[in-house]
């Protein structure tokens, strides 16, 4: 039965919020995401602006949802690797990574990771903390199951007959013979939620990402921030170790080579400066900004309040001209003023608001879709200024910022619209009642 | 019959099995007195919420024939739903089931062994303590309409109604004025690419026109309305002719749009209406109508448009003047390329990735942005001061201003109607600003469009086809909904009228009955939230499930 079923790609809010909805329809959803958890880039964050929510208390029950719920099968590890047949029957091939760890069996105690030798850098932490062979890439990681890192893993490459996980686990879960598999399933619809990237701060030297260890990227920020991080949310440098008492956080690192303003930068780089005030409440916090993107009737009040009380705003003419110059522990950061004079201001942090960029695979998975990406390398949705989440084929559908820079909450509203485009299709799929008498007749 | 209680405790491998000594909770339960007659049997296993577990629990329900069952685990956010379902298989009303967090509130914050079994054996014996006191609940299913009342025929209204109408769902689409359209209808052409927009939007009114399954009342308001999700008992008064109609309807959408506020209610906004000075509605009529002119008659040779007029009284950004403004630049200067024209602004606001290409195109038109920090208006003489810059003073043949967005009027009284809230800025509330921006804190009344904040055309219907997402999933035609069990049931004989309860419910659940001279809940509204328990000052009040008695026992087990 195609059209009862739906593959979303994304397990981010706006997949795991377009999920729910179909399921809520009857819907037999496919959750196609492909890191070992889902929750998406909301779960980096401590918190969420405009109303400082914690943003685990504001996803976890909606996570919960998505894998508790019977008319979801969330397959993590995975991806769309091929698409055939056209809307109302499409086959979608989708290619899962071997976990190595039986997800039925698995209680999520945790007793495996301590046996394990073998050390890595955490690219979920952005590599600022450690993880094992055997990892759940954060606690709370949800599904709380770890994952097999293959790469690393000294059995899986060979190196040694190493088996501490596997007699570590009480319940067998742990199966290091798993193997990849690719499985084909029928939809009706696609809904593709893939999120974005962020734009690479290192391609710009002159803001010295990279370079100097106290320059650092939005997502490097929020987990050195957040209490289930690597520092357990504890304010140190890198390098030095020691507190920030200077911060400069640069809007729109990326807006002109992007060619667009990504709407959601100037929102957390206040966060931020609240973040850091209210952790460190001697630290000076600098935003230097150009245009203040503040566009819900919610945020102006927010930017109003982070003005007032949490940092110093600086206007800069353009951050073609901020250049982050210093030693490990002693920034400058360089910038052309409201007038566009020279100014300084010393720094020892510097947190980059860089651009919301497409996700590294976009490309790819238009390609594998058959879909259209515009000329920033975002989807491609039809009439942009009448509908926004139909793609150039029939049968998918684009939510979230996989179509472009945006906040949860449009992010969230877009989810919902695909869904009802998807619904409304569906519902055409579905055999007319003088259709399956002939059916049944012939 | 006696109270048979099956008292369960999962190992949780390590997590219960090594921090706690089961062994002797298995030997302790059974034996705790205080119970009455009730006959207590505890036993062990592995791990519960596995299949196998489930599977043993299911038979050992059956073949003990208990009356109550504890399950002493994890979290209940893990798995209450689980042993829930386990309940209902076996044929035990799960309420009269019970998890107990021996994991979380027990074992992995308590390191001492012993002092986390007393606890956990405390923790049970409260469950007990409660559990006999639950009563079995039934959940029931009510019949539903899947039609739905969409108020306001703007381009919200017009979307959230062709989204729904279908031969299974009937749409009554109300408008207060005498045509569809709402005010993008007066737009020249719409954002970003100003390709086929307004022609878009006739289209779309004609749609509704032309379906069958939507039924239009212009000049209409609505009058009454009682009831809740599946099932509003609506009433519509036509604002001429006085008519009354009657609906049943089984959603409510509020698209009831915004207003721009008026100019001169802002300090610094000193001009009369004999001067050159135009909201932008005032000259997107223009534009789609008769062209550019001024009272005189004569056209502008210089145009001057301000931004975020409003925008520090109101509080808020309005989103997409920036963006209109710069598209009004644009058609002056595709009317005569001569004509001078300068936009003043403040922050530039592009939030949309097409944005900013829209900007750099406009720019190159030969349009002057300046970028100020102060600005004044006396007549058309505009009084700037430049960022960076000082005090400037120039005159212009026309001034366009962008008035911030603000409710529509009527806003306040339909939030009363339909026991809605609004927010500080007076625009309708969410029911949650980063999640759920299309619902409001009553199931079944959605929002649309400007009503609950600025935004764009695209933004206003993406809001609709979302809403239109929600009601399709919620009210499927010929089925039913399931309201929540465990809410609040008012003791007649108790209740003295004084109302506190409707105070405090924010579900407008609760009303009063005249006749009896008592409040009534309404079961089908009430989310089981207990403010009116805690502050009914007679007694009269209960929330099922969360009873003085069953708390009463719970707490004073524990804390014995």
């Amino acid at each position: 039965m195609h059209h009862e079923n739906v593959v979303v790609v994304g397990g981010g809010i706006a997949g795991m919020k377009a999920s729910l909805l179909l399921a809520h329809a009857g819907k037999h959803v496919y959750l196609v995401e492909t890191l070992p958890i889902i929750g998406g880039k909301t779960i980096k964050n401590e918190e969420s602006f405009p109303n400082l929510e914690c943003s685990t208390c504001l996803v976890a029950p909606i996570q919960q949802e998505v894998l508790q719920n019977p008319n979801i099968e969330t397959m993590t590890l995975s991806s769309v690797a091929g698409l055939e047949g056209e809307k109302g029957n499409f086959t979608v091939t989708i290619e899962k990574t071997a976990r190595y760890v039986k997800i039925a069996d698995c209680i999520g105690c945790g007793m495996c990771y301590e046996p394990c030798p073998v050390t890595a850098s955490n690219e979920w932490e952005e590599n600022l903390g450690e993880r094992k062979a055997i990892f759940v890439p954060c606690a709370g990681s949800l599904p709380n199951v770890p994952m097999v890192d293959a790469e690393r893993c000294l059995k899986l490459t060979g190196k040694e007959e190493c088996a501490a996980c596997v007699e570590a686990c009480m319940f067998g879960a742990v199966n290091l013979e798993d193997k990849d598999e690719t499985v084909q399933v029928e939809a009706g619809v696609v809904i593709v939620a893939t999120g974005a990237g962020l734009f690479d701060a290192s391609s710009l030297p002159k803001l010295g990402y990279g370079k100097y260890p106290g320059v650092y990227t939005p997502f490097e920020f929020e987990r050195l921030f957040a209490s289930n991080g690597p520092t357990n949310g504890e304010l140190k440098l890198r390098k030095t170790e020691k507190e920030p008492s200077k911060i400069a956080i640069i809007h729109c690192v990326g807006r002109k080579e992007r060619g667009y303003c990504s709407g959601v930068c100037c929102m957390y780089s206040f966060k931020f400066a609240h973040f850091l005030k209210k952790k460190l409440p001697e630290a000076c916090v600098y935003n230097l900004h150009s245009d203040i993107c503040v566009p819900d009737k919610t945020y102006q009040k927010f930017f109003d309040g982070v003005k007032e009380k949490h940092s110093e705003m600086l206007y800069s003419s353009s951050v073609d001209e901020v250049e982050v110059t210093g030693k490990v522990d002693g920034l400058k950061v360089a910038y052309n003023n409201e007038r566009d004079q020279p100014g300084e201001i010393d720094a020892d942090m510097v947190i980059l608001a860089t651009a919301i960029v497409p996700d590294h695979n976009a490309a790819g998975l238009a390609e594998v879709l058959g879909i259209d990406c515009d000329e920033r390398g975002f989807f491609r949705t039809l009439d942009d200024d009448v509908s926004s989440v139909e793609s150039s084929r029939e049968g998918i559908y684009i939510a979230g910022t996989a179509e472009g820079p945006k906040d949860t909450q449009t992010a969230v509203i877009q989810a919902e619209a695909a869904v009802a485009k998807a619904l409304a299709f569906l519902e055409t799929c579905r055999p007319q009642a003088a259709e399956v008498a002939a059916n049944s007749k012939g | 019959m006696n109270a048979k209680i099956g008292v369960y405790v999962c190992e949780c491998g390590p997590n219960i099995g090594q921090s706690i000594d089961i062994p002797r909770v298995l030997e302790v339960i059974p034996a705790s007195e205080g119970y009455g007659d009730a006959e207590i049997v505890a036993k062990g296993f592995g791990l519960l919420c596995s299949g196998d577990g489930k599977e043993y629990l299911q038979k050992e329900i059956t073949e003990n024939g208990y009356t109550h069952l504890i399950v002493a685990a994890c979290s209940p956010r893990d798995h209450n739903s689980t042993f829930m379902g386990v309940c209902k298989a076996a044929g035990l009303n799960p309420y009269l089931y019970k998890i107990i967090n021996i994991r979380e509130h027990c074992g992995w914050v308590i390191h001492d062994k012993d002092k986390a079994t007393d606890k956990a054996i405390q923790y049970i014996r409260a469950g007990i303590s409660r559990v006999l006191y639950q009563s079995e609940l039934f959940e029931r299913q009510i019949e539903i309409t899947p039609d739905v009342l969409v108020i306001g025929g703007g381009i919200a209204g017009i979307e959230a109604a062709l989204s729904l109408a279908g031969p299974d769902r009937k749409v009554y689409l109300v408008e207060k004025s005498g045509k569809l359209g709402g005010k993008s209808a007066r737009f020249t052409s719409l954002l970003p690419r100003q390709g086929r927009g307004a022609e878009a939007l006739r289209e779309k009114v004609e749609a509704v026109r032309q379906n069958e399954n939507i039924q239009v009342f212009l000049e209409t308001e609505v009058e009454g309305n009682i009831g809740f999700l599946g099932n509003f008992e609506v009433v519509l008064a036509g604002t001429g002719n006085g008519t009354k109609t009657d609906l049943r309807v089984g959603a409510i959408v509020v698209a009831t749009g915004y207003r721009l506020s008026d100019p001169k209610s802002f300090p610094g906004y000193d001009y009369t209406d004999s001067d050159d000075v135009y909201g932008a509605l005032e000259v997107e009529e223009m534009l789609s109508g008769e062209g550019i002119a001024l009272r005189s008659g004569k056209e502008p040779a210089s145009v001057a448009l301000i931004h975020c007029v409003g925008r520090k009284e109101k509080g808020y950004c309005s989103r997409i003047c920036c963006n209109y403004m710069m598209k009004i630049a644009g058609h002056f200067k595709k009317i005569s390329a001569g004509t001078e024209v300068t936009e003043f602004f403040f922050d530039m606001c592009l939030p949309h990735k097409a944005d900013q290409q829209f900007f750099d195109e406009t720019a190159d038109l030969g349009i002057d942005f300046k970028r100020v920090i102060e600005i004044t208006l006396s007549g058309t003489s505009v009084t700037y001061t430049e960022i960076g810059g000082g005090k400037q003073e120039k005159t212009f043949d026309m001034v366009v201003l962008a008035p911030a967005m603000e409710p529509c009027e009527g806003t306040d009284s339909i939030a009363e109607l339909l026991e809605i809230d609004l927010d500080e800025r007076g625009f309708f509330k969410e029911a949650h600003q980063t999640t759920d921006a299309v619902a409001t804190s009553i199931d079944g009344i959605f929002l649309a469009g400007a009503s609950q904040g600025p935004r764009g055309i695209s933004d206003a219907m993406a809001m609709a086809q979302a809403l239109a997402g929600r009601i399709r999933a919620q009210l499927v035609p010929g089925g039913k909904i399931t309201p929540e069990v465990k809410v609040s049931e008012i003791l007649e004989a108790y209740c003295t009228g004084c109302q506190t309860c409707l105070e405090v419910c924010g579900y407008g659940a609760i009303y009063y009955d005249d006749q009896k001279g008592i409040s009534v809940v309404n079961e089908a509204v009430c989310r089981g939230c207990g403010n009116c328990y805690g502050s009914c000052p007679s007694g009269a009040l209960r929330t099922k499930h969360f009873t003085n008695s069953q708390l009463y026992r719970e707490v004073t087990e524990a804390l014995k």
